[in-house]
């Protein structure tokens, strides 16, 4: 059948339109490959590994590399340290950060010093973080913190406490103070209305916050693998890059890690995603 | 009851309220009213102890509360904004100071629902406030604030977000509730409409200064001032220069014709607005304009010519500098 010229406009019409959704599908993909790629290392033969053309598909599967690093290996202790690291680091960063973010939001300062605290406070995340590290790793040799997961606790705390502060002032911002004040004539003291009243309808960025605190802990490389060098405060993912030794790379192994690894974050982005949209964009919080 | 004795707050170098004294009698109806900025509302949050005065007590039932926690004032408020908790229904609003104080939840239930029917939310307590429409969500904050028999209630502009015909409704609506429930009430506005119907006195400020503080009758038959004078009443006074003094003149004491009086002068119709229940006429004569209230179905061309003269006892004089010079 022959086009009229209306009808290849119209063809081309909705070929653009489909644009946008290959753009989308190829986003898509292009994340989730390297993913992919890392779930079918995990479970296939060392054999199979590297076989070429790859298997995409259709490999024999296995969970050797599984329990090679975890019942063998020492990466459930790895998983445990980073557990304990990413929720300790995260609630500290929140109990000085929130109270902060509060403070900054609701009180009056003198000559606007909570906008210079607030700047420097800011200040802090915008020097690259490895500029600290000769200093930090001086200071906890003298405080004997190294390899320390009470160490890297206190540094991770820091590195997100300017995150809480930011994020929190601004959901403490859009809370309309008179809610505050008609629970303080209410009967309540100022404690007991940030606690009752203000805590509660700024959850979904107190989630928000967490999720980020949590996955920035659990993720962080550069710090772990400096101001730790021994088993015992080693994290997942500075113990995932220690498999690759002089002699050997245990791809099975670091990917099997790499597969758990992923777990915990996913688990509890999914259980805090009603907060997560609703707290990353500000202004949900007004009733 | 309630007795602010040279109340001074300074924001900065700038005082938001003067060296006010105040007193309201037990069951007092008592309206602050005031153009924005003149201090009204700074004046009820240092009652409300949400500011802090820099001078002055204030007294209520004879215990000074000027530097008291506002949860320890027994004060109840109503916000603008209606502040309602957005996480608590209706119900838990409610009974949110009863809550607070411990009371037992049997007890606390049955207060609410005893204040829910008696402002018509009865239908309303499982609710969120944000399923409730302005005027309900007004009731809502009413009712948390009379649940506890507070020794006072403060209202700041409580019926300014509400559309007009609401806003009547509930003015009636609250003037009937403090009557019954006969407990001094400190109500801040600047709508004078709203300060008239409701005060047993209302306090006229300016700049951090009470101009005025009278009975709503004496206040608009006898204003201390021209800002009182021209701020209470609608449409305002006619405030004229003559003779170094200043005349001032209610529209409905001003007197038109079509024809030459004895006593009238010329001027000519400027505009009328027919309002259904009266007309309002404006005339020019030349300097100045003068407004003059005339019965519904006067008819006035543009432009035309007529005589206005003003009631002879019912011109009120000032002096230059605006306040009044005594009769």
């Amino acid at each position: 059948m022959k086009r009229t010229r209306a009808g290849w406009y119209e063809a081309a019409r909705k070929a653009a339109a489909l644009v946008p959704y290959l753009a989308a599908v190829a986003a898509v993909f292009i994340a989730l490959a390297p993913v992919y790629w890392l779930l079918t290392i995990s479970l296939k033969r060392e054999v199979d590994q590297f076989a070429y053309p790859p298997q995409w598909i259709g490999f024999t599967a296995t969970l050797e590399h599984y329990r090679d690093a975890f019942a063998g290996g020492s990466f459930a202790a790895y998983f445990e340290n980073s557990v304990l690291l990413a929720a300790i680091s995260t609630l500290a960063a929140l109990a000085i950060g929130v109270p902060a973010a509060y403070g900054l939001a609701r009180f009056e300062w003198p000559r606007q010093w909570d906008h210079r605290i607030g700047d420097w406070i800011l200040s802090t995340r915008m020097l690259p973080p490895i500029v600290t590290i000769v200093p930090l790793f001086l200071m906890l040799r003298q405080a004997r913190l190294l390899n320390s997961l009470t160490g890297l606790a206190i540094v991770y705390t820091g590195f997100n406490l300017p995150f809480v502060v930011w994020m929190m002032r601004g959901f403490f911002e859009e809370v309309p103070k008179e809610i505050e004040e008609a629970a303080m004539l209410d009967g309540e003291s100022r404690a007991g209305a940030l606690l009752r009243i203000v805590l509660p309808l700024v959850r979904p960025g107190l989630a928000a916050t967490a999720v980020f605190c949590l996955v920035v802990a659990w993720n962080e490389f550069l710090f772990a693998l400096i101001l730790t060098q021994t088993e015992a405060a080693m994290t997942l993912p500075v113990g995932i890059a220690s498999r690759v030794t002089q002699y050997e790379i245990k791809w099975g192994a670091m990917s099997a890690a790499g597969v758990v690894a992923m777990i915990p974050v996913l688990v509890f982005a999914a259980a805090a995603q009603k907060y997560l949209v609703r707290g990353l964009s500000l202004g949900a919080v007004k009733g | 009851m309630l007795e602010i004795t040279g109340i001074t707050k300074r924001f900065g170098a700038r005082e938001a309220v003067s060296a006010v004294s105040l007193s309201a009698c037990a069951g007092e109806f008592v309206v602050l009213l005031g153009p924005s900025g003149c201090g009204k509302t700074t004046l009820m949050r240092m009652i409300a102890g949400l500011e802090t005065p820099d001078e002055g007590t204030i007294r209520l039932c004879g215990e000074d509360i000027t530097r008291r926690d506002p949860r320890e004032r027994d004060i109840a408020m109503v916000f603008q904004n209606y502040a309602l908790y957005p996480h608590m229904t209706i119900a838990q609003n409610i009974g949110y100071p009863l809550r607070v104080r411990k009371r037992p939840a049997a007890e606390i239930e049955a207060e609410v629902k005893k204040v829910a029917a008696r402002l018509g939310l009865s239908g309303l307590l499982a609710n969120l406030p944000r399923q409730l429409s302005g005027g309900e969500r007004q009731r809502a904050a009413l009712a948390r604030a009379i649940i506890r028999r507070p020794k006072a209630f403060l209202m700041d502009e409580p019926l300014s977000n509400l559309d007009a015909r609401l806003r009547v409704e509930m003015r009636a609506e609250l003037k009937h509730l403090q009557h019954e429930l006969k407990i001094v009430t400190i109500y801040v506005t600047h709508d004078q409409a709203e300060a008239m119907t409701l005060a047993h006195r209302i306090a006229v400020m300016r700049d951090g200064k009470i101009q005025q503080f009278d009975t709503p009758a004496n206040v608009y038959q006898r204003p201390l001032n021209t800002f009182v004078a021209q701020f209470v009443g609608s449409p305002s006074m006619n405030l004229i220069q003559r003779d170094g003094v200043i005349l001032g003149v209610r529209p409905e004491d001003v007197q038109l014709s079509a024809s030459a009086q004895a006593g009238a002068s010329p001027g000519r119709i400027y505009v009328t607005e027919e309002m259904g229940n009266e007309t309002i006429v404006v005339v020019s004569d030349g300097s100045s304009q003068i407004t003059a209230r005339c019965p519904a179905g006067a008819r006035f061309e543009f432009d035309s010519t007529v005589w206005y003269r003003f009631k002879p006892d019912k011109v009120h004089r000032f002096d230059s500098s605006g306040a009044r010079i005594p009769d």
